[in-house]
């Protein structure tokens, strides 16, 4: 890979990221109402009080100025206070960011490796029961409401048996190893859930790249060499099949840091999706503005490494 | 690139870090864990709605951080357990001058703090001066301009004012603070007051918080130095979910013993078990169809026919109150009626049955056509003044529970007597907008009130119509001198009872000149399972709260039923040992599946 085209795909990243960091902040700006005059009905604030209140904030200031300052505090890694609980949006993100990497990355990874699995045997079996019953499993997956599914689960594994924990990400008092257990049992419905929601996708497209190469002359020169099917499809078909699905994982962890707003609702799991959905009901601009900011770094690095990574996989990319 | 080998060693990574995910999870959000280990004590588990965020009492935000300040700290008076007038709490009871403009409060001997240290006078003092010059928001509306306190002593209070008040007997609702933990920062801004580390807490009231996670969960410990009966519960742990569905699932799984902030229409799905019961607390907010008059700014463009009392009592009379309540609110809401809601069950009026205004579409029909409101072809009524159609934008705010279903029945409602309602879903950020400019005829919206009459009287006044800058409160710049004049004079009577009169005439007159129509007074719902806790003293009366919203009073008679089990932190899902079964199943699985995959390779090679 030439430097040349690393440096093109970084500076575009950053171009990226700096568009997103603007849009971040104009975005919130225009949503209607004043986060600070909104709280004189609910909180009792006097008009002096509201005054203090907004700059203290830095919300009297020009919104150019507002915009400028917001720059300068990003570059140095300072994201401000929470405007309803004051405390520092930098503090709420670390807190937040564990719970959400854990939920969307095991999810996540349960979706890819078992789609993927799946795909391949689909694939490589065509019209066999296996195949139709997987790729029809994967359209109604596909097809259903995230929040619905999770309903579902929670009523019948949560409630009518009373298998899991209806909510919540750990119990207050479990220490050491029963942490650990009590963590992992509040986690199966959540994580079921997105890996549930997610799977079909991996396993469609899996199954689809796999069908396209399976009659190419190389799947049929390996034959005609006498390699086994097992090896076949190991050897040249599944590689040469992999990429669209590559492409596809490694967006999908990029999405990790973005949290899943409606499955974190659901099961009160205490993520990046939770904290973005209050703050954008309490229009809580520096806290939207971080985990907007996060969430579109996350994209945008994977989007990075799969563009790097791709050219390892298929060195023709970078000709192009 | 031996590929085949980057996928079993992709397989291996994956599964150790999945592993690793779940440890490190554990381990990242158990920072700040209690001193003690409570397993073996008494834990009472409380499910709540609304966010547990920063424990920090000058950044109370929602219902549950108020109910966590309440189970911790006293005020001067306290709200009584009847009918929330002012009873003895640190102080046994302040005294007037004759002119009302100096109380004297006499605090109990020997009061103590969680830490051991002593509580005097002086943190009264050092609490209302704290707030009076950080202009905390709630707490600061409870102290009159000009006001100035003293401790002449350990146990005496005084307050003087520059104008008679009776605000000291109100109770002000304003909880003590220590001034040996919060004098260190007094030279902070109320901003970095808000970001001050409190936990664990130093309080006065039954418990202390000593351990915060905020979004997951709250812990308290009972107080030792509590000054009154001491708790049976040796633990309370806040819970926090963000689907009710999800609370309800955990209270009938005996997850959690109480819950807070519960929905109608769950009711059914509550009622229908045994060991629930379920708690309609007396309506301490109304929901508000309330009418535009203009007047915010020059661009304020509300329908010139609201003017007209007799449209704003035609819309009374054409809408079926009980209906709405029976569709949108089924079994948890009342039909309002005057602007102090039932709560306060001193100073409420209830309407007499025969002075109701009913609900009769037909008289509501003949009184516009009498009064020259003409049809048009399309069936809408036009006001014969500005000859504008009867139509009516009506933004319904999404933070008011029923708010959108209520608004599409009125909108039917008023179609009868041929008032076209644009009801439309609306942000309560826009709806904000709309109050401030006054570009809308009505809009529904929620006001919750205090125990105290003056502050929802208040927001009815012509000093509330103000321009954006100012940030009046207006709903919709109704301007009455009359009203005006029974506001003030409440505010300036020191009888109670004489102001009570007032306060229920004003009540009264609101009710008949409608600036506003109170729909329906929601109830809060609370919850408890009834076979694992008992003996909850409900505030104000049997039909109050059920956990602390204005006392603490409930958590501290509450005690484990009869036969119950020992109340836990242990919660629903597979045991240990299942965990590391599944753990072992899934290991073994990954080394035969990476082996075959070696032995496939050693095969071709």
């Amino acid at each position: 890979m030439s430097l040349r085209y690393l440096g093109k795909k970084v500076l575009w990243a950053f171009l990226t990221l700096f568009f997103v960091l603007s849009v971040n902040f104009f975005l919130f700006r225009v949503m209607p109402g004043d986060p600070v005059a909104l709280l004189a009905r609910s909180q009792r604030l006097t008009p002096e009080a509201i005054e203090q209140q907004r700059a203290l904030f830095g919300l009297d200031q020009p919104l150019f100025q507002q915009y400028l300052t917001y720059l300068g505090q990003t570059a140095r890694f300072e994201f401000g206070s929470d405007l309803i609980s004051g405390q520092p949006v930098w503090g709420q993100i670390t807190a937040r960011i564990w719970p959400t990497v854990l939920l969307v990355g095991v999810g996540t990874t349960l979706a890819v490796v078992l789609g993927v699995l799946g795909g391949i045997k689909a694939g490589w079996k065509r019209g066999s029961r296996f195949d139709r019953n997987s790729t029809y499993g994967s359209l109604v997956l596909y097809a259903t409401p995230e929040g619905w599914l999770g309903m579902l689960l929670l009523i019948v594994f949560a409630g009518s048996l009373g298998w899991f924990p209806s909510g919540g990400y750990a119990s207050p008092n479990a220490e050491g190893f029963e942490r650990v257990t009590d963590i992992a049992n509040h986690l199966v419905l959540p994580a079921l859930t997105l890996a549930l929601a997610y799977i079909g996708q991996f396993l469609l497209v899996m199954r689809s790249s796999l069908l396209d190469v399976k009659d190419e002359e190389y799947v049929d020169v390996a034959r005609a060499k006498g390699l086994a099917d097992l090896q076949v499809r190991r050897k040249h078909a599944v590689p040469n099949a992999i990429l669209p699905t590559y492409t596809l994982t490694v967006l999908s962890f990029g999405f990790v840091l973005g949290g899943a707003i409606v499955v974190e609702a659901i099961f009160s799991w205490p993520g990046l999706g939770l904290l973005t959905y209050e703050a954008i009901e309490q229009q809580n601009y520096p806290v939207l503005q971080a985990v907007f900011l996060i969430a579109s770094f996350s994209v945008i690095v994977a989007n990075l490494i799969a563009d790097i990574t791709y050219t390892y996989l298929d060195p023709r990319i970078e000709e192009v | 690139m031996n590929r085949r080998r980057s996928v079993r060693t992709m397989v291996a990574l994956v599964a150790s870090g999945l592993a690793a995910l779940v440890v490190t999870g554990a381990g990242a959000t158990s920072a700040g864990a209690a001193d003690g280990d409570d397993s073996d004590s008494s834990v009472l588990r409380v499910g709540v709605m609304s966010g547990i965020e920063n424990p920090n009492i000058w950044a109370l935000n929602s219902v549950s951080e108020w109910s966590a300040v309440t189970l911790q700290y006293d005020m001067l008076l306290k709200f009584s357990n009847d009918d929330l007038t002012a009873a003895p709490s640190l102080a046994e009871g302040c005294e007037h001058n004759d002119d009302y403009t100096e109380w004297t409060c006499t605090l109990k001997d020997g009061l103590k703090w969680s830490d051991g240290e002593p509580l005097t006078a002086e943190d009264i003092r050092f609490t209302y001066q704290l707030i009076k010059d950080k202009r905390f928001p709630y707490f600061r509306s409870y102290i009159p301009s000009g006001s100035e306190f003293a401790a002449p002593d350990d146990t005496t209070f005084v307050w003087t004012t520059p104008e008679p008040s009776t605000k000291p007997d109100i109770p002000p609702w304003i909880y003590i603070v220590p001034e040996h933990v919060w004098g260190q920062y007094a030279d902070l801004d109320s901003k970095g007051l808000k970001a001050v580390e409190t936990v664990p807490t130093v309080s006065s009231g039954p418990y202390q918080m000593t351990k915060a996670v905020p979004g997951q969960n709250w812990t308290f410990t009972r107080n030792p130095n509590y000054w009154g009966e001491e708790p049976a519960f040796d633990t309370i742990v806040y819970q926090q979910f963000t689907n009710v569905e999800a609370m309800v699932q955990a209270l009938k799984n005996g997850d959690i013993d109480m819950a807070d902030e519960l929905e109608a229409s769950l009711l059914p799905s509550l009622e229908s078990e045994d060991n629930i019961t379920v708690q309609k607390v007396t309506p301490d907010c109304w929901n508000n169809l309330a009418f535009n008059f203009g007047g915010q700014t020059a661009d304020a463009d509300p329908h010139p026919a609201l003017q007209d009392l007799t449209v704003r009592k035609a819309i009374a009379m054409a809408i079926d109150k009980q209906a709405i309540v029976d569709k949108v609110y089924p079994g948890a809401g009342v039909p309002g009626e005057t602007i102090v809601r039932p709560l306060s069950t001193y100073w409420h009026l209830d309407i007499p049955d025969d002075e109701v205004i009913p609900y009769d579409p037909e008289a509501a029909n003949q009184m516009l056509d009498e009064a020259g409101y003409e049809r048009n072809a399309d069936g809408v009524r036009v006001d014969p003044k500005s000859g504008r159609p009867l139509e009516l934008r009506m933004p319904t705010s999404n933070d008011t529970m029923g708010a959108d279903a209520s608004g599409k029945l009125i909108a039917g409602y008023l179609d009868q007597i041929g008032i076209k309602v644009d009801a439309q879903p609306t942000s309560a950020g826009r709806v904000y907008e709309y109050q401030q400019t006054g570009n809308f005829d009505m809009y529904i919206w929620y006001w919750c009130g205090d125990p105290d009459p003056d502050y929802q009287l208040s927001v009815f006044t012509s000093d509330q119509c103000t321009s954006p800058d100012d940030y009046g409160l207006s709903d919709g710049c109704w301007k009455d001198e009359k009203f005006d004049a029974m506001y003030l004079a409440q505010r300036n009577e020191v009888d109670q009872e004489k102001r009570r009169q007032i306060v229920l005439e004003a009540q009264q007159y609101v009710y008949d000149q409608i600036p506003a129509i109170p729909y329906v007074y929601p109830n809060s719902l609370q919850a408890y399972r009834n076979d694992l806790v008992t003996n909850l003293t409900p505030v104000p009366g049997e039909d109050g709260y059920i956990l602390p919203n204005y006392s603490y009073e409930p958590l501290v008679t509450v005690r484990p039923a009869d036969n119950a089990e020992s109340s836990g932190s242990s919660s629903s899902g597979l045991p240990a040992w299942a965990w590391v079964a599944g753990g072992a199943v899934i290991l073994l699985g990954i080394v035969l599946y990476v082996r075959r995959g070696g032995r496939t390779s050693d095969d071709e090679a």
